[in-house]
């Protein structure tokens, strides 16, 4: 590469250079695992996983699985024992499926018994499940995680009537002491999704299929401040590599780089896992 | 490592997105800024307007900068409204453009043996390149139906989204050896490794899919995909480059 973006960042040098930087690591606050009908995945288990997060100096995934989001029969358990083989390097969602309030409160008991060492938050797949972030089913959860000041991520969809900038709203106000990460931020009403951030200080803007729509990352960054936004990749989705390119060669700086990759999540990360943010 | 870009528009929507790239020129520059060698172009006014509109403003955009190679947009021509094969071929090689494209569903033809045979038999003969868009204008079935009549047509799949398109692909580039597969937005993490161990790097193309998305992810992607720096060279430039050289115009 002889582009001038080059120029001027030792950081941009180290990741088109090596493929990671040690003065960045990278934390991917949203990732999955584990194979899923509609897409073929040539590193979809956890040690090919593993092997992509070495390369692109990812120190910590923080995922759930897919089997947790799309099959109540397994629900968690692939979660947890893939973060109880690599518990240097992952850390998992809690999946709550609305659909099966019974399993809600067997996955909120694991959850108390496994925050931190397993679960750093929960997930909610509102859009596929089909059941709005405001559901009178997700209280429980809501509550719990307000109570304690937890992690919730959640797929969020510009427009969509079960996860979109309207009933996101509403639960950020009414919860305001969840730390409510924005999978997709919002994806497609960008005005939304700044709005919502400066709105409500627990909001964060997650990254996953933002990097591919030039233009945005600037916006945000602009707009909300980068200290507001998490990189993510959905992997074994998106290569993030992918992603380190897209903020390389964005209009941001250095500030902003670090911030997006791990000062925000050490900053979120750092009461439930410290070890491994070292 | 040089990059030729074989997925690339200028020129302003008809919808204004987040960052328009206005002009050649203004393409150019953000090419430098990423470090992309060359590209092959196209204007956006093309699909948006009409190809009769777009093509001209490609040809002149494009015209002072010999990085830069066209892509222009052709229509069924019962009603005579390009010029017959043989003479297109020929206004393409005076203004540098070496490919075409077509948008059958955003321009409501079918892009098959009966509405295009004349032009598409006489792009197989020469080679010429046509590119599909999944993100504008073609769907899978059109594809697979186009290829049916032309399996030796030379033909350039883009845009084919991030979910890892591959049983939609992969059945084509096994069946059809002039299909090449567009790099932008295949996303997917290993996905640039296992094909080229599949199918070799040869039918992969480096794209961006500028300005809709940035030229430095794929960039980076590439760079550090684990396949020798003979492939990563073969799929950032010289595979787009031996097919433009190909092209009989």
């Amino acid at each position: 590469m002889k582009g001038t973006m080059l120029e001027g960042s030792e950081l941009v040098k180290a990741w088109w250079e090596q493929g990671k930087s040690d003065l960045c690591p990278i934390y991917d606050m949203h990732g999955h695992m584990g194979p899923f009908h509609s897409i073929y995945f040539p590193r979809g288990d956890t040690e090919a996983m593993i092997h992509t997060m070495d390369a692109a100096g990812v120190r910590l995934l923080v995922f759930s699985h897919h089997a947790a989001l799309f099959s109540p029969d397994i629900g968690n358990r692939l979660s947890i024992e893939a973060v109880r083989r690599h518990p240097g390097r992952l850390r998992a969602y809690c999946v709550m499926n609305p659909n099966y309030p019974e399993l809600m409160a067997q996955d909120l008991r694991a959850f108390e018994a496994l925050c931190p060492d397993v679960f750093v938050g929960f997930k909610f797949l509102s859009d596929y499940h089909q059941v709005p972030l405001t559901d009178i089913r997700y209280r429980p959860v809501w509550e719990y995680a307000e109570a304690r000041g937890l992690l919730v991520l959640a797929h969020t969809w510009g427009g969509s009537t079960y996860d979109g900038e309207a009933v996101i709203q509403e639960v950020a106000a009414r919860y305001p002491h969840v730390k409510f990460l924005l999978g997709h931020a919002c994806h497609g009403h960008w005005d939304a999704a700044v709005a919502l951030a400066r709105d409500f200080p627990n909001i964060y803007l997650e990254l996953t299929a933002v990097f591919d729509d030039r233009g945005v990352l600037e916006v945000f960054v602009n707009e909300v401040g980068s200290d507001r936004l998490l990189f993510g990749t959905d992997l074994p989705w998106f290569d993030p590599h992918h992603a380190l390119g897209v903020l390389a060669n964005a209009s941001i700086t250095d500030e902003d780089r670090h911030n997006i990759c791990h000062r925000n999540a050490e900053r979120l990360l750092m009461p439930l896992a410290p070890e491994v943010i070292g | 490592m040089r990059f030729f870009d074989c997925n690339v528009f200028f020129g302003l929507p008809m919808q204004r997105p987040l960052a328009p790239v206005a002009s050649a020129e203004a393409l150019l520059s953000e090419m430098d800024r990423a470090g992309i060698d060359c590209a092959l172009v196209w204007h956006i006014a093309q699909h948006d307007a009409a190809p009769q509109v777009g093509n001209t403003l490609l040809a002149e955009g494009i015209a002072p900068h010999p990085r830069l190679y066209g892509c222009w947009t052709v229509l069924p021509n019962q009603a005579h409204e390009f010029p017959p094969p043989e003479v297109l071929f020929r206004k393409m090689r005076d203004a540098r453009i070496v490919a075409l494209r077509a948008f059958p569903e955003s321009h409501r033809f079918l892009l098959n043996a009966v509405s295009m045979g004349d032009l598409l038999d006489a792009m197989v003969e020469r080679r010429v390149p046509l590119f599909v868009s999944l993100r504008r204008g073609s769907t899978w079935p059109r594809i697979y139906d186009l290829l049916a009549d032309f399996p030796e047509l030379t033909c350039v799949i883009c845009d084919h989204g991030c979910w890892g398109e591959d049983r939609m692909f992969r059945p084509l580039l096994a069946r059809y050896p002039n299909v090449y597969i567009d790099l932008s937005q295949y996303l997917l993490d290993g996905g640039i490794e296992a094909l080229v161990d599949a199918y070799g790097p040869d039918r992969l193309l480096f794209g961006s899919g500028f300005p809709e998305s940035y030229f430095g992810g794929m960039m980076m992607a590439l760079k550090h995909a684990e396949i020798s720096d003979q492939a990563k060279t073969a799929i950032a430039y010289h595979n787009l480059a031996r097919l433009i050289a190909e092209a009989e115009l």
